[in-house]
């Protein structure tokens, strides 16, 4: 069975290109665009792993993993943010993994098969 | 019962005490838009024109790094020049204003005034068996210095510039620190120097220490802002560079991949080729809010200009869907902005009005006038308001609630309002909408014959 990832990203451009991308790799995307939908989507259906952006309208990728952390613990959690500074920010060291975004998705892909245990 | 004062225009009598004219004009010199190096010019004056202390000139050296350097020497060169002076200076109202442009011209960088002579003299401000003039600022005491001539102590390279006997060094203090001293002396009428004119000269020059003290936290201040708003620019630049290309590089990979259908080739270059436009966008942005710099505010009708934006063709295809009303005051009094970015203004409060807005609701605009003096020009919308954290933030450049907003319509409001003298005001309430007032100074129309 296909493992589900749950990709927040506000750009559509990036959540298609992200969504398209995973998919090709065997993956079952849900893509949304932003942490309200996501957190609801997560109330129906139990992922294995998440891939969020940080900087969004309403609700940001910070709140997002607080709350996320209060509902599931075990739950891979991976930042993908084009600001390489939020690294330094602590809130985020709560995430397994931090990709700065890039044109080549090789960092991301490869981030998911390890933490997905692939 | 209450009286009210006006805290800067205190009215002395002209045969009020010397002393309060002088202080009068000094502290009310702070209050007004003048640069350090004016302020100074009006210290200096103030201790040599008719009403202030009345010393004949007055030299300042200002401490930059570890050295005093001489910047700038108020005074006349000959008797006649004097009486011309101070002709000028002692005549009844004349305000530091006046004083200042009439000045200016006596401190220029001509090398044949005596602000000239004065420029090459430099002393370390520190150092032990330091010479007077340094000599003060070393110890940080006001020193009378009588028959320079035959004073060991006196700089010979000084006497020779400053060509007279007796003189008075004040060393201006900032808390502890030594930052400039100004030496003061009667070459002209020859009068001795009092206990009194010591007494005053030294309460000029701790209020003149305390000024360039708190100018020079100030600039170091906005410096730290600058910085942190480049380190703030640079950060949110990274970021919306970023995403387009990261999407180009994505889609683009995709086009390279031998199996792609056609529909989906053509569907990457469209989101290709949009995503170079809006870095286009960023990068024309980026430059058109780096290289604006506002003009003078003037007086001008704002009616003309407030319906050339509301009927302009963005603001019209913008307000598509909506319900948009404006009601101006009849017989508009002129307001004190400049006008092209008064129209910028507007276009961006519109902007963000139907923004915050969905489609169906209304943004009104409204201008009237508040007092005699004040004008107010509205936006309203019913849109999703603002939140409180949020509110904070508003005028922060780069903040943004936009999905593809830059953050600085809203910087470049405030900007444009504190170069006027005006305000801005905003009421919200998230989930009602926004009211966006700003306040102009304002007068009648002036009546064309």
């Amino acid at each position: 069975m296909k493992k589900k990832i749950l990709l927040v990203e506000d750009e559509k451009a990036l959540c298609l290109l992200y969504e398209e991308e995973l998919s090709r790799e065997g993956y079952a995307v849900t893509a949304v665009t932003n942490a309200e939908v996501a957190l609801a989507e997560l109330g129906t259906t139990a992922f294995d792993l998440i891939v969020t952006d940080i900087r969004m309208p309403g609700k940001n990728g910070i709140e997002l993993i607080t709350q996320i952390m209060g509902l599931r613990k075990d739950i891979p959690i991976i930042i993908n943010s084009a600001y390489q500074s939020y690294k330094e920010d602590f809130m985020t060291w709560a995430a397994d993994a931090y990709v700065v975004k890039s044109a080549s998705l090789d960092e991301l892909k490869t981030k998911i098969k390890q933490l997905l245990g692939d | 019962m209450i009286e009210t004062y006006n805290i800067l225009s205190p009215d002395f009598e002209r045969d009020a005490p010397r002393e309060l004219m002088l202080l009068s004009i000094i502290s009310q010199s702070f209050f007004q838009p003048f640069s350090l190096e004016d302020n100074l010019l009006v210290i200096l004056t103030a201790l040599t024109s008719g009403s202030g202390v009345g010393f004949n000139r007055a030299m300042l050296f200002l401490k930059q790094g570890d050295r005093l350097k001489g910047e700038m020497w108020l005074g006349p060169r000959s008797a006649e020049e004097a009486g011309l002076i101070w002709e000028v200076l002692s005549t009844p109202g004349i305000g530091y204003v006046e004083i200042l442009e009439h000045n200016r011209a006596l401190v220029s960088k001509n090398q044949e005034t005596l602000s000239g002579r004065l420029k090459g003299l430099v002393y370390a401000a520190d150092e032990e068996g330091a010479l007077i003039p340094a000599y003060a600022a070393c110890r940080k005491e006001i020193l009378l210095v009588r028959e320079a001539a035959s004073e060991p102590l006196v700089d010979r390279r000084f006497l020779n510039v400053i060509g007279v006997d007796e003189f008075l060094c004040i060393p201006l203090l900032a808390r502890d620190d030594i930052v400039g001293e100004i030496i003061l002396d009667n070459a002209i009428t020859r009068t001795p120097i009092t206990p009194a004119d010591i007494k005053l000269a030294g309460l000029c020059g701790l209020m003149a220490g305390n000024y360039i003290y708190s100018t020079t936290l100030h600039r170091k201040l906005l410096d730290m802002e600058k910085m942190a708003a480049m380190g703030e620019m640079a950060m949110f630049v990274t970021h919306q560079l970023r995403n387009p290309i990261v999407a180009v590089g994505g889609f683009t990979d995709q086009l390279l991949k031998p199996d792609i259908p056609e529909d989906k080739k053509r569907r990457n270059l469209t989101i290709i080729r949009d995503e170079v436009r809006r870095l286009e966008n960023i990068i024309y942005q980026m430059g058109h809010f780096l290289k604006v710099s506002l003009k003078e505010p003037v007086y001008f009708d704002p009616g003309p200009a407030i319906a050339a934006v509301l009927s302009s063709p963005e603001i019209l295809t913008k307000s598509e869907g909506y319900v948009l009303n404006a009601k101006l005051e009849p017989c508009l009094p002129e307001i004190l902005c400049d006008p092209t970015s008064f129209s910028e203004v507007i276009r961006n409060l519109l902007d963000n009005a139907f923004d915050a807005t969905p489609a169906g609701g209304t943004v009104s605009v409204r201008g009237y006038r508040k007092n005699r003096s004040g004008f107010v020009l509205s936006v309203r919308d019913t849109g999703r308001g603002i939140t409180n954290p949020d509110k904070d933030q508003l005028f922060r450049p780069f903040f943004t609630t936009k999905e593809n907003g830059m953050g600085l319509g809203l910087t470049f409001t405030k900007r444009v309002m504190d170069t006027c003298g005006g305000k801005v005001e905003v009421q919200s309430r998230a989930g009602k909408g926004s009211l966006f007032k700003l306040i102009f100074l304002c007068r009648e129309k002036e009546l064309t014959t």
